[in-house]
């Protein structure tokens, strides 16, 4: 709790506790011309209970925050600066043995690729006991009966039976339910989403997003849900993280967020999904250029290039993210949406 | 919801860089690859121009200046005849390069055409190939050349003499010519699979590829398809192929002289030098140590210069 | 709407034959296209949605001649186009063109933008040589990109600059008509707009007929004027784009509609969707009747025997259902 700003809505199952705090994280990427960063002095938090939906389009770092913390990635990419801590610890200054602790035990996660994602010459029951087995130092025999009813809780329909199934005997649905379960399997504080439903078809992919919502509601952990879709998971969270070119530019309680969103690039995106009500043929508003590639950001305000609303102070200075006046918990790093909503 | 209005700012680009050029550009930072291609440089420089700036002929004999160590007069010294090392060392490369491109550009030739059709036009025509291209790998290498050899160099020679003495036209003369093409003949033979079979699963690979069913779609025909879109994407590996492929030839021309079954004496050859050397290596290390050396500094040189264009036309990870 | 239509499919079938098991022991088919009929009309975006493996991608190639139909007939200008031969087929090539879904692969990586613009209008005779470079700056005009792309290769272009580039080469052939083959579907959400507008643009400026094939349905509400509902090789219906969202019939639709999330938090937390249970079959043995039925919250005795008949169950609103048909008059 170091922020001065640091009001929280106060939605339901939340406690106001930080469980995930990541400040100032740096990460670069090693390519032939010389490190290029591509997440910048990120901050961002999770509280107890919380569900944390973080978007942004390809490239934007939102999936390589989450991992990277975790030492999930390849040496290529490092964290180079800024510190996550979880539950009061710093994942930065851990062992890679501690970690392997933190991560499938206190952390769970689900990725994108089902498929890919699962190791194709292992049963899933075997592949869901191994953690049980690592972290909660199961007998075989247990693990093995707790497999049986994580796959159940997963909605699998004859879930003892699907024990001995191979990943390529299931469906891209049930595939990511076993994922899921895998996920789940130590029953994690914090549950990290990376793009799950993004492989999958629409009606699996409503199928997933309820599952998650339920087993969030019933077991009671944090989650962080990655994806670049807004809409599919305003009903799902509670607060937003819109990121792009590896900051955080807007922050924001979902609702104020679909209702007032302040930074143009959220507006911009929010303004490119189709409506119901749009008549046919009528344009969308879509963002003018391309994100900018990792290595080559502008200096000032990494959105300035492609902002309708630049102004010569954004390719100066960097925005920080700043509490708006009538809402501390809706923070925004635009030097205009501040100066107007100030004046407001 | 406040809807801003987007603009749309032009994004500014570096100028163009074609995917061979950025090749050459990795190329160039790999040390190994670079040291690789200086040396092929150079020995490529003295194959062709070398014969005619060596102090020496490699034919001329002095027996007055007989296994003289290395020296000024004679860098790599001199041989039991007296013949200048270096020249010959010289005139080996000239061998060296000759075979190796020969044979490399007739394998290449009949395994690009053959993996080209079989992997483009498929079923009966791609069982045949595939099967030919097995059978002729399950050969022993050896054993085939020593066979060419012994069955068909002597009646050659036999034909070309008689023909000689019955026309005296001076081609028949030289039955060197024998030995080169029963060389290139009997390697081309062994070398051609492994290309087919690159060059099959090349195609195989792009012919699935979406650009190949956009060019279809534009309605354009086989023909310009395998010839803009097939070929060129296919040519990568192959460089790389027929580079490692080029260095294998060398040493194994090397090897087929040194057992006789190659270039043969007096022709030069580092194979047949090596050979000779080897009797009296205890006493002139040197004869021995000069082609060697070479050898395996070409043999170095091609597999680094392989290694880099490898790593320089199929770059991983970079996008 | 005309009523001459611009295309008409006639009991489209394609299948496809699989060997499966480690040797290729055993032969299969994929039912990946059953008895589909519709028309397309000039000037429209008909839209085909589905899930993965329900067919729709199978139906733009299979319309195309990309792929060889197993039955069944496509009728442009007169001709049935799916028994053309590749040669006879090259005329009806240049008016009828595709855009793909990845725009990383569909561009030879070995050729200039240029290059890949300009092949398709050298190879129809559709400029001269020395027309060509003014032609090619046109065409990129039209997509939004500066005439200086031309010099350049695909891997230096981001995913949208080159979908345009697929775009302007489609156009290079002054087509009729153009399939869409989840032609956004693999961009980001701020681009996707821009490319949805690009169509919309060169739709109204070049007379062009689109068929859109997307599982985005939000974007295909966005552009359509039909949209056709897939599922498993068959369609299931097909209306106007009011119709399909207002008054959608099939128990599908129904199902599909209501899995599409909306941007809106409150509505989202309050809304009661209606799930589907379980996956989309195997097309390798697809389910007898109607293919819907081990999923379908209304599933009747006979829809587990019998193929629902296509019918226009409302004006313009075809569906294939035995619950919707059975109150209908004959």
């Amino acid at each position: 709790m170091m922020m001065a700003n640091d009001i929280r809505p106060e939605p339901s199952a939340k406690t106001g506790e930080r469980l995930l705090d990541v400040k100032g994280l740096t990460i670069e990427i090693e390519t032939r011309n010389g490190p290029a960063t591509i997440v910048d002095g990120i901050d961002l938090h999770v509280d107890k209970g919380e569900t944390l939906g973080i978007v942004g389009e390809s490239g934007c770092g939102k999936s390589l925050t989450m991992l990277s913390m975790m030492r999930l990635l390849p040496n290529k990419i490092k964290v180079t600066k800024g510190e996550a801590n979880f539950a009061g610890r710093d994942l930065q200054k851990m062992s890679n043995s501690e970690l392997r602790k933190v991560r499938g035990g206190e952390v769970g996660f689900i990725f994108q690729d089902p498929m890919t994602s699962l190791n194709p010459v292992m049963r899933i029951g075997q592949q869901l006991a191994e953690p049980l087995i690592y972290h909660r130092g199961m007998s075989k025999a247990e693990a093995r009966k707790r497999a049986g009813e994580l796959l159940k809780l997963v909605g699998i329909p004859g879930a003892e039976d699907r024990l001995d199934a191979y990943p390529h005997e299931l469906s891209g649905g049930m595939r990511q339910r076993v994922m899921i379960a895998i996920g789940l399997a130590c029953n994690p504080q914090l549950l990290i989403a990376d793009e799950p439903t993004t492989a999958l078809d629409v009606t699996i992919q409503a199928q997933i997003v309820d599952l998650v919502k339920d087993l969030r509601d019933k077991l009671g952990m944090s989650v962080v849900w990655i994806t670049h879709d807004l809409a599919l998971i305003a009903g799902l969270v509670d607060r937003i993280n819109v990121l792009y070119a590896g900051t955080v530019v807007e922050d924001a309680p979902v609702d104020a967020l679909f209702a007032n969103p302040s930074h143009p690039y959220t507006q911009g995106l929010l303004a490119s999904i189709p409506k119901l009500s749009d008549e046919r043929s009528a344009r969308l508003s879509s963002i003018g250029g391309t994100p900018p590639e990792p290595g080559r950001r502008p200096k000032g305000c990494p959105f300035a290039p492609r902002c309708p609303l630049v102004e010569a102070i954004c390719h100066e200075r960097v925005p920080t993210l700043e509490g708006l006046n009538h809402d501390g918990a809706h923070r925004v790093a635009c030097f205009v949406a501040q100066r107007k909503l100030e004046a407001a | 919801m406040s809807v801003v209005p987007m603009t749309t700012t032009p994004i500014e680009i570096e100028p163009p860089v074609s995917l061979w050029r950025d090749a050459w550009h990795r190329l160039r930072r790999n040390r190994l690859a670079v040291f690789g291609l200086i040396v092929v440089v150079i020995l490529a420089f003295a194959a062709i121009f070398g014969p005619y700036l060596t102090p020496y002929d490699f034919l001329s004999q002095d027996l007055n200046s007989r296994n003289m160590a290395p020296s000024l007069s004679h860098l790599f010294g001199t041989d039991d005849l007296g013949r200048d090392v270096f020249s010959r060392v010289v005139y080996g490369t000239r061998t060296a390069f000759l075979v190796a491109i020969v044979v490399t550009f007739i394998a290449v030739l009949i395994g690009v055409t053959l993996g080209a059709l079989a992997g483009f036009f498929g079923g009966w025509l791609d069982r045949i190939v595939m099967w030919l291209t097995d059978m002729t790998m399950s050969i022993p290498n050896l054993l085939l050349v020593v066979v060419i050899n012994a069955s068909l160099k002597s009646p050659i020679t036999s034909w070309m003499e008689s023909r000689y003495l019955a026309t005296l036209n001076p081609v028949y003369r030289e039955t060197i010519w024998v030995d080169f093409l029963l060389v290139f003949g009997s390697m081309a033979l062994i070398s051609w699979p492994p290309y087919a079979r690159l060059v099959r699963a090349q195609v195989l690979s792009i012919r699935s590829r979406p650009y190949i069913t956009a060019a279809q779609a534009l309605g354009l025909t086989n023909r310009i398809i395998l010839m803009r879109y097939v070929v060129p994407n296919a040519l990568g590996p192959l460089i790389v192929a027929v580079s490692a492929g080029l260095g294998t030839a060398m040493v194994l021309e090397s090897a087929f002289s040194f057992l006789g079954v190659g270039v043969n004496p007096p022709t030069p050859s580092w194979g047949n030098m090596i050979s000779d050397g080897l009797r009296v290596w205890q006493h002139y290390p040197h004869l021995l140590a000069a082609p060697a050396a070479v050898l395996g500094l070409a043999s170095v040189a091609f597999s680094f210069l392989g290694d880099g264009l490898n790593d320089a036309l199929n770059p991983r990870g970079a996008k | 709407m005309a009523a001459q239509p611009l295309m008409r499919i006639e009991n489209l079938v394609k299948h496809f034959h699989v060997r499966l098991g480690a040797f290729g022991e055993r032969a299969a088919t994929v039912h990946a296209l059953d008895d589909v009929n519709f028309d397309i009309f000039e000037g429209e975006t008909l839209s085909l949605v589905g899930e993965s493996g329900c067919g729709k991608s199978t139906t733009g190639f299979t319309l195309l001649n990309l792929h060889r139909a197993t039955e069944g007939k496509v009728i442009y200008q007169g001709k049935n186009i799916v028994e053309l031969d590749e040669k006879a087929m090259r005329p009806y090539r240049r008016q009828l063109q595709i855009v793909f879904q990845d725009p990383y692969s569909t561009l030879n990586p070995r050729m200039t933008i240029g290059e890949a613009v300009g092949e398709p209008i050298l190879f129809h005779k559709l400029a001269t040589k020395a027309e060509l470079k003014d032609r090619i700056a046109t065409l990129l005009a039209d997509v939004g990109l500066p005439p200086r792309f031309a010099s350049r290769y695909p891997h230096e272009l981001s995913g949208g600059q080159r979908q345009r580039v697929a775009i302007a080469r489609a156009l290079a052939c002054q087509p009729k008509f153009i399939v869409c083959d989840e032609a956004i579907s693999a961009l980001d959400v701020s681009v996707q707009a821009q490319i949805i507008n690009l169509l919309l643009d060169l739709q109204q400026k070049y007379g062009l007929t689109y068929l859109f094939i997307a599982h985005d349905l939000a974007v295909v509400r966005h552009i359509s004027d039909r949209v056709g509902v897939m599922y498993l090789g068959r369609l299931a219906e097909l209306a106007t784009r009011e119709e399909l969202f207002e008054h959608p019939l099939h128990p599908y639709t129904k199902a599909l509609l209501s899995a599409v999330p909306e941007a809106d938090p409150v509505h989202e937390r309050s809304r009661k969707r209606q799930i589907l249970q379980g996956d989309v079959p195997s097309p390798l043995s697809p389910p007898s009747g109607c293919r819907f039925h081990t999923r379908c919250p209304i599933a009747m005795d006979i829809c587990g025997k019998v193929v629902p008949e296509w019918r226009e169950a409302r004006p313009g609103h075809m569906v294939a259902c035995h619950a919707v048909t059975e109150g209908l008059p004959g």
